[in-house]
């Protein structure tokens, strides 16, 4: 668990980065958490969890490899989703004014160790 | 979708449509069904009630014994679909709610929109429940023999 | 307690079978599922031991038809008869409009029959319900067996029946006495509907 932690220490030290959560797609319950006061996680694991697992059963229909990336972006901010293994996706939620691009590169590094 | 009283409805509709589970059954503790979506015969609605409301009943019975609190809820997860049953308030009193779902949605989506419609449903109770006057005809027994001959073949 | 549907013109009773264990509270239900023709039962549940024991309770609904342009809709309970299932008898009783109290006639069982009873007022306190406002009714079980071993219904009655209220003789596994009493009870629940006693 100290590992799965630390990703998400890595993740929400990125600027602007108001909440990083572990969640489980399959069921759409949250495993882990770091978030800032306002920050539904249960809400986002919910609807972030049902949203990759279903665009990785789209991808499967359509013969594509799953996604390793996502990003859905709105007025006020994005969430991030970067699936890894045994059906778990590390998710973020940052603000417009966050370093996606940053966010992204750790969230990468730490969804490769999610198990 | 059929509710027992009309404030109830577009709570339900919205948590049906949200949260895509295939059969809602609220009910009160006791059993007595106030609203489905998705039964079929109205006995079989009835078993399903009672069913429910004795689980819940038994693990809240359970808690007490155990010294902790109420469950908020409690999952039967299938290979095909799951179940959850929840109790919660609500100002016509304690209610419970049975929510069968399929792979097509989640735990954590039923979850979410179920906390949702507890929520609408405490705001859209009328503060005085409607109390229309009954109901019966005076000779409801006549009628009532009738029925039970009819019913028991004799 | 009753749910009426005023939209939809529907009544929905609770009526529960208690007393003590082996009175015969399941063969009543028994007998009633064997006699409604299907489209006017549900499935009758149930949750037993392995030897048929009530372990948690039984439950049949009946589509009563319609009455005064109601359709009623009965479910009936049996509770758990052995002593200690007290707690899963409280659960049962939640909410209901009637009680059939089931006993055995037999005098060897005069102690438990008086034991259930007692159960059957404390539970209810217990709840807050008055036990001289539920509808409730007696019926003495097994009056079919050998004369020497039974009491009789003026027997049953002094000693069980303090309220005076309706008390029926019946043999359960034959059908004796199955239907008046259903219809006794089912008379005195939509009475006290009738008077906008009970509903929801």
């Amino acid at each position: 668990m100290s590992k799965v932690t630390a990703g998400l220490d890595r993740v929400t030290r990125v600027p602007g980065v108001r909440g990083a959560l572990i969640a489980n797609s399959a069921d759409g319950l949250v495993v882990a958490e770091q978030l800032m006061d306002g920050v539904d996680g249960r809400a986002v694991a919910a609807l972030a969890g049902s949203l990759i697992a279903r665009l990785a059963r789209t991808a499967h229909s359509a013969g594509l490899r799953p996604p390793v990336f996502v990003h859905l972006r709105g007025d006020e901010g994005s969430i991030l989703a970067a699936p890894g293994a045994d059906g778990l996706v590390l998710l973020a939620v940052v603000g417009r004014e966050a370093n996606v691009g940053l966010a992204r590169l750790e969230m990468l590094a730490a969804a490769g160790r999610l198990a | 979708m059929r509710a027992l009283e009309p404030w109830v409805e577009a709570p339900l509709q919205s948590f049906l449509a949200e949260s895509s589970a295939r059969l809602t059954l609220l009910m009160t503790s006791s059993g007595q069904v106030v609203a489905q979506h998705g039964f079929g015969r109205s006995l079989d609605i009835m078993t399903a009630a009672a069913l429910g409301a004795g689980i819940v009943a038994s693990t809240e019975e359970l808690a007490r014994l155990m010294g902790g609190s109420r469950f908020e809820a409690l999952m039967h997860q299938g290979s095909r679909q799951s179940c959850m049953l929840s109790a919660f308030s609500t100002p016509r009193g304690r209610w419970i709610a049975l929510v069968v779902f399929g792979p097509e949605t989640s735990v954590g989506i039923v979850r979410l929109f179920f906390d949702a419609m507890v929520q609408q449903l405490a705001t859209a109770a009328p503060r005085e429940p409607v109390r229309p006057t009954p109901l019966l005809a005076e000779d409801f027994e006549h009628e009532l023999d009738a029925s039970l001959k009819a019913l028991l073949g004799r | 307690m009753s749910l009426v549907n005023f939209t939809a013109r529907e009544i929905t009773c609770k009526i529960v079978y208690y007393g003590p264990g082996r009175s015969g509270k399941t063969t009543n239900l028994q007998y009633i599922y064997g006699r409604v023709p299907e489209s006017r039962r549900g499935r009758m549940v149930s949750l037993a031991t392995q030897t048929d024991r009530t372990l948690f309770f039984d439950f049949l609904p009946l589509e009563l038809g319609s009455i005064s342009g109601f359709s009623t809709r009965f479910q009936l309970y049996t509770v758990p008869g052995q002593s200690y299932y007290n707690a899963t008898r409280k659960l049962v009783l939640q909410g209901a409009d009637g009680v059939v109290f089931v006993a055995d006639s037999q005098a060897r069982r005069f102690d438990d029959n008086l034991e259930s009873l007692q159960n059957l007022q404390d539970n209810l306190l217990a709840q807050g319900v008055d036990v001289r406002q539920l509808p409730a009714v007696f019926q003495y079980n097994k009056q079919d067996l050998p004369s020497d071993l039974i009491l009789t219904q003026s027997e049953m009655d002094d000693a069980l029946n303090f309220r005076s209220v309706q008390s029926f003789e019946a043999d359960a596994l034959h059908g004796h006495g199955v239907f008046e009493t259903l219809r006794g009870l089912s008379e005195l629940v939509l009475k006290r509907l009738a008077a906008g006693t009970a509903v929801a």
